[in-house]
């Protein structure tokens, strides 16, 4: 159980104009499991790298446990990290590959035999400790990278997109796995992902970094219903950003007035609300007539495009609650107001 | 035309060539290994020439030298070629020119090395004269015998002043296509740097590099030039040996240099297998 603080962390390649990681702050409480998440090359991987000792940050602080950790050579951190790509040493066996943490630690072959057997059981892979790597599926090797990681007991588990090479049931399975092993072991663990449902799922807490820049750092729930600002909203799926003025208690815009949350900002801005959130019918405050411009069937759902007071609003659903819903049809919708949050302009 | 006998068919023209060269040329130094010479009167095939040499110490010393200069060129050059790549693979300024430095002498024939050997290793050479002139010692010829030495230490400082490059390329190209990730996962691991070179970085290299110096230690063990130019007379490498006994006024030496010629291959050709199998067994554990 290892608390972590990441303090100001900023990496600068030599020779790039700007940081590939500016002033990354975080506090990761003992035993929790944060997603660090962010499209392809906002320097979430910079993070971890650095947690790991693997890259020299260009300023901040790594503490582990109040300590820094800056002059610890990789090998004596006790963090450890999960790559992307298993990177499984394709000339050991499954076992020896596992246990490879435990041998460079000079612990005796006969126990190291016997814990690797235990965490092969663990990672739901008995008795393929004599294979090679290549006699693997993905799933397989995966599990083998992780178990090659948790034998250890690290501080800290570092996973550097983990699910991202597996298939669809495959990254299921992973996924319970490692939120099983995690939370079973008590490791704190670092998690970074492009995908924001795997974030959501996995993590109690979320880093949402965009352009090398820390946007904001909560709760999953937290990024659907008060998000930072509109990039951040509009990374977790935000379709509706109506233009308008806030007065604090109520929003003045296109379509007329909407009653805002209590602890709505007040002043010009953007009101968003997500579509799975707008209410078909008119029952509740925030009533507004609209006309059904766009139906578009989505497999699981249903998406209406509607105009109201010369603006579009993004809604969906079950498809089922559509389906006398057409296309031309004039409809009433409701805006509840605990799930509208106003963004700064 | 089925595409078997067409792929046959193109190829004909450099198999009947290798055909021609490499198997007709050890067929007749087979028979001329076993005293069959009807030229000069020799058709009995039979076993005197191998009796003859296996029955003379010179052989042996030859044996062992021979050996002694490949091997010790081959590990040489690998020790040095791995520490060259890997500081080539990292950034630093002036990588460029220095990497091209390195690969210069990849350009330069064995024998120009040779001479050059010669010139700056020798009793008489620059080194010496240099020593000499900075009172090290009291005339060049204290020098310490570098070349034509019993030893064969100019021999093997030329081999390995060719082939360090040579192995360093073929590495530093393996090394590149690898990455650091899988050193970086050992060193998260626990590994400290030197656990993370020897139990990953070289099991990942060891097939580039035993391909590497097997071709070294063949071409050390079987090359003729550089043992006659820069080494003793006796005991003298087995190529040059062979060559001797071919050359001699007597022709009835041939069959001798033949069998000579003929076990050189059969031993490089069992000492490269053996060398594999243990750098495979020594790399990969």
């Amino acid at each position: 159980m290892t608390h972590v603080s990441l303090q100001d962390l900023t990496k600068v390649y030599p020779g790039a104009a700007s940081p590939a990681l500016d002033r990354l702050s975080l506090e990761i409480a003992s035993g929790d499991l944060v997603a660090i998440l962010g499209p392809s090359g906002c320097g979430k991987t910079t993070a971890m790298k650095m947690v790991a000792g693997l890259l020299s940050p260009s300023a901040g602080n790594i503490l582990f446990d109040g300590r820094s950790v800056l002059k610890d050579k990789p090998n004596e951190r006790g963090s450890v990290m999960v790559f992307q790509n298993h990177l499984l040493f394709p000339y050991m066996t499954v076992a020896a590959n596992v246990g490879f943490g435990l041998k460079m630690r000079g612990v005796d072959p006969v126990q190291i035999a016997q814990r690797v057997d235990r965490m092969l059981e663990q990672v739901r892979l008995p008795g393929l400790g004599g294979r090679k790597p290549s006699e693997l599926s993905g799933g397989q090797q995966q599990r083998v990278a992780l178990a090659r990681a948790l034998i250890v007991q690290p501080k800290v588990l570092l996973l550097d997109e983990p699910l991202s090479n597996l298939d669809a049931h495959l990254r299921l399975e992973m996924r319970d796995l490692i939120r099983t092993l995690q939370q079973e072991m008590s490791i704190t663990t670092i998690f970074v992902t492009h995908d924001q449902e795997e974030a959501v799922i996995l993590a109690d807490k979320v880093a949402l970094i965009l352009d090398g820049e820390m946007r904001q750092y909560d709760k999953a729930d937290m990024f659907y219903r008060r998000p930072a600002d509109g990039a951040v909203a509009r990374f977790f799926g935000g379709r509706n950003f109506i233009p308008g003025t806030s007065d604090g208690a109520s929003f003045e815009g296109p379509f007329g007035s909407v009653k805002l949350p209590p602890d709505a900002m007040a002043g010009r801005g953007e009101l968003t609300f997500r579509p799975e959130n707008v209410v078909l019918g008119g029952c509740g405050p925030n009533q507004l007539a609209c006309l059904v411009a766009q139906k578009t069937f989505l497999g699981t759902q249903t998406r209406l495009i509607l105009n109201t007071g010369g603006t579009s609003i993004e809604m969906t659903g079950n498809p089922a609650q559509f389906d006398g819903v057409r296309v031309g049809d004039h409809i009433t919708i409701s805006l509840p107001p605990d799930t509208l949050w106003m963004l700064t302009a | 035309m089925s595409d078997r006998t067409k792929i046959i068919l193109l190829l004909l023209p450099a198999l009947s060539v290798i055909g021609l060269l490499f198997f007709g040329g050890l067929a007749i130094g087979l028979m001329r290994s076993f005293n069959y010479m009807p030229v000069i009167g020799l058709t009995e095939p039979n076993l005197a020439a191998y009796v003859a040499i296996f029955s003379d110490r010179e052989f042996y010393l030859s044996f062992a030298l021979t050996f002694h200069i490949a091997f010790t060129s081959t590990v040489i050059s690998c020790v040095l070629a791995v520490g060259a790549a890997l500081l080539l693979r990292r950034a630093f300024i002036g990588r460029v020119i220095i990497n091209f430095l390195f690969q210069l002498n990849l350009t330069v024939p064995h024998l120009v090395g040779a001479i050059g050997i010669l010139y700056l290793f020798s009793q008489s050479g620059s080194f010496a004269r240099l020593a000499a002139e900075w009172e090290l010692i009291a005339r060049p010829a204290e020098f310490p015998a570098l070349v034509y030495d019993p030893y064969a230490i100019g021999i093997i400082l030329q081999y390995v002043w060719k082939e360090v490059p040579f192995i360093g390329v073929i590495i530093l190209a393996n090394m590149q296509t690898i990455g650091e990730d899988y050193e970086s996962v050992a060193r998260s691991l626990g590994a400290s740097k030197w656990q993370s070179f020897r139990h990953v970085l070289l099991p990942l290299i060891a097939p580039g590099l035993s391909s590497a110096s097997v071709i070294v230690f063949a071409f050390t063990f079987g090359a003729y030039e550089i043992p006659a130019l820069l080494g003793a007379n006796y005991p003298a490498a087995l190529p040059v040996l062979a060559y001797r006994s071919y050359t001699d006024v007597d022709l009835a030496s041939r069959p001798e240099a033949m069998a000579i010629a003929i076990l050189i291959a059969l031993l490089s050709a069992a000492m490269l297998c053996a060398y594999i199998r243990l750098s495979r067994r020594g790399m990969g554990r």
